[in-house]
């Protein structure tokens, strides 16, 4: 079966509770905060962006933006730029996976990113004395001076692969694969599944009318979707993230 | 043989390409890749066989489902359990990380008196010698549970005092439970079956209550719809996250619920906009647009859109009685949609007071770091994480996270009674003791946590009603024994009953109250009684803007 393993993300049902960037960070085994991080140094494989219409007031109106990486389906910038060979479209499911191990830290990709998704690891990951056994046994450690992004939880993955081979199956159950986010969302807000299955939910809410593409006019054809009834909140996807209202980057 | 210049370049030559051909640089650059993945100053994940426990989150009272993945005997992952009645796979974003919070560097390792280190003998000694000069008073952050009954039982054999600080849902509940005679563990919202919930500044959709509970509701009901089937309408001075994501966002002056509740009710009143004759507000219209900074058409809107969309019920984020009040007047309480009772229990918790000044004070782990203790008596502070500043009396270890075996009694807010029991499933890192079984070696005759959970756990098998929820959802009389039921309860079951068969109670009012909140509104992290916060928390506040970091609390 085409596999196209992609996000819908209702923005009228999230309320920017973060659980998404927590679970996220505990299922990757992303380090805390270095006492000097910021939001520009941090580490948010999922970030969260509060954006405004802008006004002031009663009249005022405020979402919040999950975004990870796109996963960008057509010239995706990050491959393109990689001197290592460290980022690559997995043809099976569609993932843009990230390699650390081939990653010499050049941040060309974080450059050409066009949705600021990607991350670099500042300083030797670190855990207070003991934090470590509270680490995910499945996931390695990231190095300092490497890249890292949203990979969709590949430990999950590999984990429903190895549950299906036992069972003698050749496909997944797509309920054995649900990234972090999706499953740590207590509204619903971000589902999961394959795009290219004209049966699955995502792939209707993916083409619902009230769905869009974050700079669609790029040409980056990204696997993350997003849903809003809001119009001043679907004029947001094509601003570049400079104008993009008063969130901070990541 | 004599081996020249050329003899050299051309074997360097040959090396260099045999070297290149052979696989021995691409090993040595693909170990070399791994070596430096595993500096010893990297930090290496548990090992050991990994499993799943099911249990309940013990961090606030909000008694969430929650999925443990040990590896080992170490937690190493949390999340929500879809199955859980109430919460429905929802956790808020702290418990996410919450099995990080045992390795916090802010763990009380050992026993502290006056800033020393010190002995758990020394600390017993100490409190049986203030326990035979004078009356202890025992303060609970989180009544209701089996280690409140070894409190209860310790204080009445002493002739100490009881006390238990509730929290800001259960204070808001507080009014119903003064004008009815139904205590407040008994009062739940019944927000399924409403159609509008006006929300004073409650922080419904941030943690509120039980985490998940209202926000599914609202997620199913009302989210991006413009005529939703649940109308959030909340009143607050800034644009919180509640207020950015409800149906309607209401700015009125800080501290001004009060005059906005007196308003709607005289425009429900002198409109007849309701059934009841309930007492008339003092407050005019006029004054309560001028004191809140809404128009009078604006108030008089409000109160017309809350007539016509009920099942109505207000929400205050405090002990509001004028909230409390307005929930009278539009017929919200023991009404479907309202204020519900959840039980047929008629005695109210009366708190113990002892007939001297206290000599020393116990406080339980539950009680939030703030709490400010009497003066003049000497405190035993329980508590798994140091929150600074504390250098008199005692500081006493007690277990963190899933350290403990406790249970887990209906939820504020809750419009169902529930049960749940949470295991000890890690083992701690330091000697630790819950500040029950602290009392147990004091005194052996009082009943121990793990009998009094027998005991209710008997209790719920012969009153023979409800379901339990756990690998399969069974309704209580499919359970054969107590035991059967204990054990489903351990594995991390809940419990749930049904509604009660008599539900009715009234509220006596006989004047409009003028009385203020008893609290500030809450914030993300109100109900988050310890004092710090898990590592990942920075995430949310250090880097990245979505949040900020909650006044005197540490990641």
């Amino acid at each position: 079966m085409n596999v196209r393993y992609g996000f819908v993300i209702d923005l009228d049902r999230c309320t920017g509770c973060g659980a998404c960037m927590v679970a996220c960070a505990a299922e990757n085994n992303v380090p805390p905060a270095a006492p000097r991080a910021t939001p520009r140094t941090g580490l948010t494989p999922m970030l969260v962006r509060k954006v405004s219409n802008g006004m002031e007031g009663a009249a005022r109106r405020e979402a919040f933006f999950p975004i990870a990486c796109m996963h960008c389906g057509n010239e995706t910038p990050c491959v393109a730029v990689c001197p290592q060979q460290a980022v690559e479209v997995d043809k099976a499911t569609g993932i843009v996976v990230q390699m650390p191990q081939r990653c010499l830290g050049c941040r060309y990709c974080m450059t050409a990113c066009p949705y600021h998704a990607r991350y670099f690891n500042w300083w030797d990951p670190a855990w207070p004395a003991g934090m470590e056994k509270s680490l995910n046994p499945g996931v390695a450690v990231r190095m300092r001076g490497v890249v890292e992004k949203c990979n969709m939880c590949p430990a999950r993955l590999h984990s429903a692969k190895e549950k299906a081979a036992a069972a003698g199956k050749k496909e997944i159950d797509p309920a054995d694969y649900i990234p972090a986010c999706a499953k740590a969302c207590p509204t619903g807000a971000i589902t999961f599944g394959n795009l290219a299955d004209k049966n699955d939910s995502v792939f209707t809410a993916a083409h619902s009318s009230s769905a869009f593409r974050l700079l669609a006019r790029l040409g980056t054809e990204p696997k993350v979707y997003y849903k809003s009834q809001e119009p001043w909140v679907r004029a947001l996807a094509e601003r570049d993230s400079d104008h993009a209202t008063e969130a901070q980057h990541g | 043989m004599k081996f020249t210049r050329r003899d050299l370049l051309i074997s360097t030559a040959g090396a260099a390409a045999g070297l290149v051909l052979s696989p021995v640089p691409w090993k040595l650059l693909s170990d070399a890749s791994i070596w430096t993945q595993n500096f010893p100053w990297i930090p290496q994940p548990a090992h050991g066989p990994v499993g799943t426990k099911y249990s309940t989150c013990t961090l606030c009272e909000g008694g969430c489902g929650i999925r443990v993945r040990m590896a080992g005997k170490c937690p190493v992952g949390v999340v929500g359990v879809s199955a859980h009645p109430l919460t429905k796979g929802a956790l808020c974003p702290l418990a996410f990380a919450a099995h990080q919070l045992n390795w916090h560097p802010r763990r009380l390792r050992e026993v502290r008196h006056d800033g020393r280190a010190a002995s758990w003998s020394e600390a017993l000694a100490a409190f049986r010698k203030a326990s035979s000069e004078g009356p202890i008073g025992i303060v609970d952050g989180r009544p209701g549970r089996a280690a409140s009954s070894v409190f209860e039982a310790f204080t009445q054999k002493q002739q100490g005092s009881y006390q238990a600080v509730l929290s800001a849902e259960s204070q808001a509940l507080a009014p119903y439970a003064d004008w009815s005679g139904v205590p407040v563990a008994s009062l739940g919202y019944d927000m399924e079956n409403a159609r509008t919930v006006v929300s004073f500044g409650a922080p419904l959709l941030d943690g509120w209550g039980i985490p998940g509970r209202f926000t599914h509701l609202w997620a199913d009901r009302a989210a991006g719809a413009s005529d939703p089937q649940l109308r959030l309408i909340q009143i607050e001075p800034a644009l919180s996250r509640t207020a950015a994501r409800a149906w309607q966002w209401v700015p009125i002056r800080g501290g001004s619920e009060t005059q906005l509740a007196a308003g709607l009710a005289r425009v429900l009143l002198e409109e007849r906009l309701v059934k009841s004759a309930g007492p008339m507000p003092h407050l005019t219209l006029d004054d309560a647009a001028a004191q809140t900074g809404l128009s009078a058409g604006g108030i008089r809107d409000l109160a017309r859109t809350m007539a016509e969309n009920r099942p109505v019920v207000a929400i205050a984020a405090d002990g509001n009685p004028a909230i409390a009040a307005l929930n009278d007047l539009l017929g919200a309480v023991a009404a479907p949609g309202g204020i519900v009772r959840i039980k047929e229990d008629t005695t109210p918790h009366v708190p113990d007071a002892a007939s001297s000044p206290l000599r020393a004070m116990l406080l339980d782990s539950t009680v939030p770091w703030e709490f400010a203790a009497q003066a003049d008596a000497e405190v035993f502070r329980f508590a798994a994480w140091d929150g600074g500043g504390n250098t008199a009396g005692w500081l006493l270890p007690a277990p963190g996270f899933l350290e403990e075996l406790t249970d887990v009694p209906t939820p504020p807010t809750s419009a169902r009674e529930t049960y749940s029991v949470a295991m000890n499933l890690a083992a701690p890192a330091t000697e630790v003791q819950s500040a029950a079984q602290f009392l147990l070696n004091v005194d052996a005759t009082l009943p121990a946590v793990d009998k009094v959970i027998h005991a209710r756990c008997e209790g719920i098998f012969r009153a023979r009603q409800g379901t339990v929820y756990g690998e399969q959802t069974l309704a209580l009389s499919k359970i054969d024994s107590a035991q059967h039921l204990e054990e489903q309860l351990r594995k991390g079951a809940v419990w749930m009953g049904d509604p009660p068969r008599d539900g009715r109670f009234r509220c006596e009012l006989k004047e409009w109250p003028t009385g203020v909140g008893v609290s500030p509104a809450a914030s993300w992290a109100t109900a988050w009684a310890l004092p710090v916060l898990p590592a990942l928390a920075t995430k949310l506040y250090q880097e990245s803007t979505l949040r900020e970091l909650p006044v005197g609390r540490q990641a």
